[in-house]
């Protein structure tokens, strides 16, 4: 009797250590990321990856608003609920200064072939800081400011010889910033509830007033900063960026009453219910612009590359993909890496409809059938321009995009609006010690 | 066995009052008192807690700078108008269809119910549905005033003349009904011979309002008014919601400047300094509220 139970003891034993192991080795990472459209193409790509390793995979997507918040609040806890993580570009610095995202410089330079992609991608979404040779990601969504228009409006005959009466040119799709507020001048007709152009005045610093203004203020000429000191006075206030100012405070008058808030949300909805000629966004959403189901307009809207003026700059918006620090899973997590970044996946990406950061793939005749929007892709990627990658950089995009918000609503002067947000960017430059 | 010796029998009653007792405080050391602590601290110290560097301490640099800038003071001065006028609305409203709803008619019941429904629904939700009713191009509301008015369209949300009332708007729609509630039970307990009596008397309407009614429940009232004070001054919810504290920062009160300085910038030191101010503030105006009821009940 005693032998049985011993047996049995053991038995039960050795299941339960066998068992232990076997519930050890089943690894599921966990991805963080906004909850969009992207997001649920990586997961359900993602089972590419589960049938090949065993190891499953599960989105853990935050409305874009609480993104960036819930994201540091986990790093600040020093344990995060995800494992991988797919932060914005201007994120990296804040994430790399805090010590939260995995140092991966050793392995990118083993498995990245960095001449496959944009130059702006790899120093954007990987490297940190410019220059140093430290990798903390992998390009993953080349995502950037376009715009968008309506086709039925722009190819109208009676439009098109009106606009030419007027201004003296073709109506088109506009080439110069100047040309997008003629346009937006035209095109704004209240009493028929059509408004000229749709943009993003949100006082927030992302997804909101800063992302948008910067493609015009760079394109005006004008820059932030002095690369080297860092001082922002006779830069971002200079004759060029006050000359962005003040048109982006003229613009307004031809955007929708009370779009002052207007960040994605309210901006794609503007397009979809016909109330904009033009609307500008970052162009990964683009899905929900030609849905039938949610656009009155969905087969009459097609989309641009942002304009130049002086020079051509797109603003660059997109994530890389990153390992979380606290990630127990560092192994599994550059196994993901590994596979994201084989042509097989990015091919699977791009035939989804989602930008592609792979040079080869962009430039593949084959990629311009897969979404309206890829041809603006191509034409944009060779311009992009990504803002402060530093920790402040969110203090110094609020700033700019409250001041400048309060100056559209006539609170400031535009010149008044750039000379402010220079003096409080020197301020929080000095406090966290630039200038020293 | 001897129950004498048991374990159980050794316990003084004192001893087992704080074995009760030792959970209790244990939670409240854990989750209130260490962290009220720790933040004072570091409300003496630059500090960011999404930084790998420790907390260096400043002295009361961060209490100082706070009250050299202007932006700060502009805020205080935006918290100030919308506590102000969201309490007072609150409570003249609140005590007024309490007033309506203290005397038997035909479905009293379901009115009641209709009337405190507001405050059951979650804050965040209620300034969603603002935010979608107030829309100048799309909202309800705009509609309607252009319909039935011929109004021009409003920018309730974002503009400098209406954001900060779109703010005051949504709050007393949430939180009315709370003082409509308190309001109810201290009129209830009026005894109804008093009014009786002084209707033997052919007393006024306003004679047995200031009289009778105003003596009974003034006690509640300053109650509900204080707990919505204290609320207002940590409304936060709805401006994340509703105007994301725009226009400019025209409607960045003070809870949701300290939520921008610790979460979005990082600015753990500050932040903490900025919320033992506000602490202060609401602890000073209660303590008038409650010395004012206390100077009621004695009389």
């Amino acid at each position: 009797m005693k032998r049985l139970v011993l047996g049995v003891l053991v038995v039960f034993l050795l299941g339960t250590i066998l068992g232990g192991v076997a519930l050890a080795e089943e690894v599921t990472l966990t991805i963080t990321w906004a909850a969009w459209a992207p997001m649920d193409t990586l997961i359900a790509l993602a089972e590419d990856f589960t049938a090949k390793t065993g190891i499953k995979v599960k989105g853990d997507p935050v409305p874009w608003p609480q993104y960036h918040d819930k994201v540091f609040t986990e790093f600040a806890s020093g344990k995060t609920s995800f494992d991988i993580v797919l932060p914005d570009s201007q994120w990296l610095g804040e994430a790399v200064v805090g010590g939260h995202l995995l140092d991966i410089t050793d392995w990118f330079n083993e498995h990245v072939k960095k001449e496959d992609f944009y130059d702006t991608f790899i120093q954007s979404f990987c490297e940190y800081p410019d220059g140093s040779g430290k990798y903390y990601g992998v390009p993953a969504l080349g995502d950037f400011f376009g715009m968008c228009y309506r086709t039925d409006l722009f190819n109208d005959p009676e439009e098109q010889k009106a606009f030419q009466e007027k201004y003296g040119y073709a109506l088109q799709v506009p080439e110069t910033w100047s040309q997008l507020k003629d346009i937006a001048e035209f095109f704004t007709r209240p009493e028929k509830n059509l408004y000229g152009v749709a943009l993003w005045h949100a006082p927030i610093p992302t997804a909101g007033l800063t992302d948008e203004f910067l493609a015009v203020f760079w394109s005006f000429g004008a820059e932030l900063w002095d690369p080297v000191t860092k001082r922002v006075k006779g830069y971002l206030n200079s004759e060029e960026g006050k000359a962005a100012a003040r048109y982006w405070v003229d613009i307004y008058k031809y955007c929708p009453p009370g779009s002052a808030n207007y960040s994605m949300d309210e901006a794609n909805t503007a397009m979809q219910q016909g109330l904009v000629a033009m609307m500008g966004t970052y162009l990964a959403f683009y899905p929900g612009l030609v849905d039938p189901n949610l656009s009155l307009v969905w087969d009459k809207v097609d989309f641009f590359p942002t304009p130049r003026e002086k020079e051509w700059y797109v603003q660059l918006g997109g994530q890389g993909m990153s390992i979380s620090a606290y990630t127990p899973y560092k192994k599994e997590a550059l196994m993901f890496l590994e596979w994201w970044l084989s042509p097989e996946t990015q091919w699977k990406w791009a035939q989804a409809g989602m930008f592609s950061c792979m040079k080869p793939i962009v430039e593949d005749d084959k990629y311009l059938e897969y979404a309206p929007v890829n041809k603006v892709a191509r034409a944009s990627y060779p311009h992009l321009k990504d803002y402060w990658e530093i920790p402040e950089y969110n203090e110094m995009g609020t700033v700019m995009a409250e001041i400048l918000n309060a100056a559209i609503l006539g609170k400031y002067a535009p010149e008044e609006a750039m000379d402010l947000i220079a003096e409080k960017h020197e301020e929080i430059l000095e406090r966290a010690g630039y200038y020293k | 066995m001897d129950i004498r010796n048991t374990w159980a029998n050794r316990v003084s009653d004192r001893g087992m009052l704080y074995l009760f007792l030792l959970p209790t405080f244990g939670l409240l050391l854990f989750l209130v008192i260490f962290p009220l602590i720790w933040s004072l601290y570091l409300s003496f110290c630059e500090y960011s807690a999404n930084a790998a560097n420790p907390p260096v301490f400043i002295g009361i640099q961060n209490y100082s700078s706070l009250f050299r800038e202007k932006e700060v003071w502009d805020r205080f001065v935006t918290t100030g108008k919308f506590v102000l006028l969201a309490v007072a609305i609150e409570f003249l409203l609140g005590f007024g269809i309490a007033m309506l709803l203290n005397r038997e008619f035909y479905g009293r019941g379901l009115l009641t119910t209709l009337f405190i429904l507001p405050m059951m629904f979650s804050p965040a939700v209620v300034g969603k549905f603002f935010r979608f009713m107030m829309d100048t191009n799309w909202g309800i509301i705009n509609y309607i005033l252009g319909r039935l008015f011929g109004m021009p369209k409003i920018a309730w949300t974002t503009s400098y003349e209406y954001a900060l009332y779109s703010l005051v708007i949504t709050d007393v729609w949430i939180w009315t009904p709370f003082i409509v509630l308190l309001s109810l039970a201290g009129l209830s307990s009026v005894p109804r011979y008093l009014y009786e009596a002084a209707d033997v008397d052919r007393a006024s309407g306003w004679f047995k309002f200031r009289y009778i009614t105003l003596p009974y429940v003034a006690p509640i009232l300053i109650l509900a008014v204080l707990f919505r004070t204290m609320d207002a001054f940590r409304f936060f919810d709805v401006v994340y919601v509703l105007t994301e504290g725009g226009p400019g920062y025209a409607t960045q009160i003070i809870p949701f400047y300290i939520y921008k300085l610790a979460f979005s910038f990082w600015r753990t030191g500050r932040s903490c300094a900025l919320a033992y101010v506000l602490l202060i503030i609401i602890i000073a105006l209660s303590n008038i509220y409650i010395t004012y009821l206390n100077r009621l009940r004695r009389a």
